[in-house]
């Protein structure tokens, strides 16, 4: 049974990757889940210079589902490289950096900053948070300022790079291109949804932030239905997320296209979450006779006439 | 031993329409907690509610673990429903409980409402004959006081109808103790809501006298990686669920 797959020349023992913001740094999960067994780890969004993130409360339980406002707290790529990245080198498996900035300049400072770093094995850039004040959507709703943006950061790094897509567009393939032009090896999505929860009594919102990042099961659909739109626009692999909460789920989204998951709001509810969902890609594998995972990708079967 | 493990509920009282005491008995061998520490409990297999509830630490021994529920929302009322023979499955012992309290200090336990449960293993646990401060919205409210008074006899109860102990709230019930009493070194042991934990961290400000005040904030993950527990303190953003539930009462703000 072969569950390995290529992400961007990035050669992983199995498509379970974890979601950025979901698995802190790796250290949080270490007494629950070997680290060595999951495809990779991607890290809590890193930004050239530590961020403080919005005031509390930044989350709030939905319908099967979740939204957070954390503002993208964290400590910064120089307190990451010299404090947590040690503690992730001890295992067998790939260190995929999720980085940020607040202009081009900051998103080019951080991917430089980290390619630069020993035992960090691809990067992804976010360009998609929910949370993030007008000017700065810009960089995941504007197809050319993607392209712009994709296109500085390529022009720094040699690491396999990962571009995370926003659901809150109109036409995420048109998104996905962009990203692929400017040289993206791979797209993954979908972050967060947009989305909102008001207190009826205090007639307050129940966020700080007023607006989150809706995540779980809920946004499921949306991110299979996105999968899909974006597999069939572009010629890199497609990382999916949204709502995956075990080896079905992750095989729904493979068989929209994808060719590697990644778990995030699963880990709040399981913390073995990562592991559970890997054995449950197995159990599909057994079960339906598929010797190699890979094979499955974009295997939905559906004629132009469903359309 | 995995701080994630599976339980049979073992018991289900009901102690009112709002609050029920859930005992659990964990599968296999467990961590076993300190005062002032929580759990999160998953309160069903389905999506929703999705998040584990988080609850302090009541009772326990050997084989089985206590918590305290207020019937709040949809979780609460699961757990309220909980039949015995169940599994169930937790995380924890999590965050930082309360630490002891030092050579000839007086401690001086606070209660508001359903945070009795945080602070109840204390009273056993800090000298003989604490003392405890506990109020409620009502009577009613007022949970496991025979197991309390079996313990302590400086009990002060109050409730802000009246209805057993004096009237008004905790906070000030304890304003006036310390007013007329002369107590060696008190430090103060807290859990209760919102409203009382600032009333309270004002009155110790204003009176210099230390403590240790344990705080909610909704919670996802419980094991310090979603961020989403933040609360302000002097030292910045602390995470409730790895640097709390208790705090110094001197790093918090309000």
């Amino acid at each position: 049974m072969n569950l390995s797959v290529e992400i961007g020349g990035l050669r992983l023992k199995n498509p379970v990757l974890t979601a950025s913001g979901t698995f802190g740094y790796g250290e949080e999960y270490a007494e629950f889940v070997d680290l060595s067994a999951l495809g990779a780890i991607v890290t809590k969004g890193l930004s050239l210079t530590p961020r403080k993130g919005n005031p509390p409360p930044r989350i709030v339980e939905t319908p099967a589902g979740m939204l957070n406002a954390i503002g993208l707290q964290n400590i910064g790529v120089e307190r990451f490289i010299e404090e947590k990245l040690p503690f992730l080198k001890q295992f067998d498996v790939p260190v995929i950096a999720n980085f940020f900035g607040d202009s081009v300049d900051e998103f080019v400072g951080a991917a430089e900053r980290l390619s630069r770093a020993a035992g960090i094995a691809g990067l992804e850039m976010n360009i998609s948070c929910p949370n993030k004040q007008a000017g700065w959507l810009v960089f995941g709703t504007d197809p050319r300022v993607t392209f712009e943006v994709v296109s500085a950061v390529r022009k720094v790094t040699d690491l396999p790079l990962i571009v995370k897509l926003s659901p809150n567009v109109t036409d995420i393939a048109l998104m996905a291109r962009a990203a692929e032009d400017a040289g993206a090896d791979a797209v993954s999505l979908i972050n967060t949804v947009t989305g909102m929860a008001i207190d009826i009594k205090t007639r307050r919102p129940k966020l700080a932030n007023i607006t989150g990042g809706l995540s779980g099961p809920a946004i499921r659909p949306i991110g299979v239905r996105m999968v899909w739109e974006v597999f069939r626009a572009v010629g890199v692999p497609v990382i999916g997320s949204g709502g995956i909460m075990n080896g079905e789920d992750a095989i729904e989204y493979m068989l929209a296209g994808a060719s590697a998951v990644a778990v995030g709001t699963a880990n709040f509810v399981t913390p073995t979450a990562t592991t559970d969902i890997i054995a449950g890609i197995r159990d599909y594998m057994t079960a339906n006779g598929i010797r190699d995972i890979s094979s499955i990708k974009g295997g939905l079967l559906w004629q132009r006439e469903d359309l | 031993m995995s701080r994630f493990f599976q339980a049979e509920v073992t018991g289900n009282i009901l102690l009112s329409q709002t609050h029920n005491i859930l005992r659990i008995t964990p599968l296999k061998p467990h961590p076993s907690p300190s005062p002032g520490q929580f759990y999160l409990l998953r309160v069903s297999e389905a999506m929703d509610p999705l998040l584990r509830r988080p609850l302090s630490i009541l009772r326990w021994d050997e084989s089985s673990l206590e918590f305290l529920i207020r019937l709040k929302g949809r979780g609460t009322l699961l757990l309220r429903n909980m039949p015995p023979g169940g599994c169930i499955d937790l995380l924890g012992p999590l965050g930082n409980g309360y630490p002891s309290a030092g050579d000839g200090e007086t401690p001086i336990l606070v209660a508001g409402g359903v945070g009795i449960a945080s602070v109840y293993p204390l009273i056993g646990r800090l000298g003989t004959d604490p003392i405890l401060f506990y109020g409620a919205a009502s009577s009613g409210d007022l949970c496991l006081l025979d197991d309390i008074r079996a313990v302590t006899s400086n009990l002060y109860l109050s409730t802000d109808d009246g209805s057993m102990g004096s009237r008004g709230n905790t906070v000030e019930r304890l304003a006036a103790f310390l007013d007329e009493t002369s107590v060696p070194k008190p430090v103060v042991y807290a859990c209760g809501p919102e409203g009382m934990t600032s009333a309270l961290l004002r009155m110790l400000r204003e009176r210099g006298i230390p403590g240790y005040v344990s705080l909610e904030e909704r919670m996802a993950c419980g094991v310090g990686a979603c961020l989403g527990c933040v609360v302000e303190t002097s030292g910045g953003y602390r995470r409730v669920c790895k640097e709390g539930p208790v705090f110094k009462a001197r790093e918090l703000g309000f």
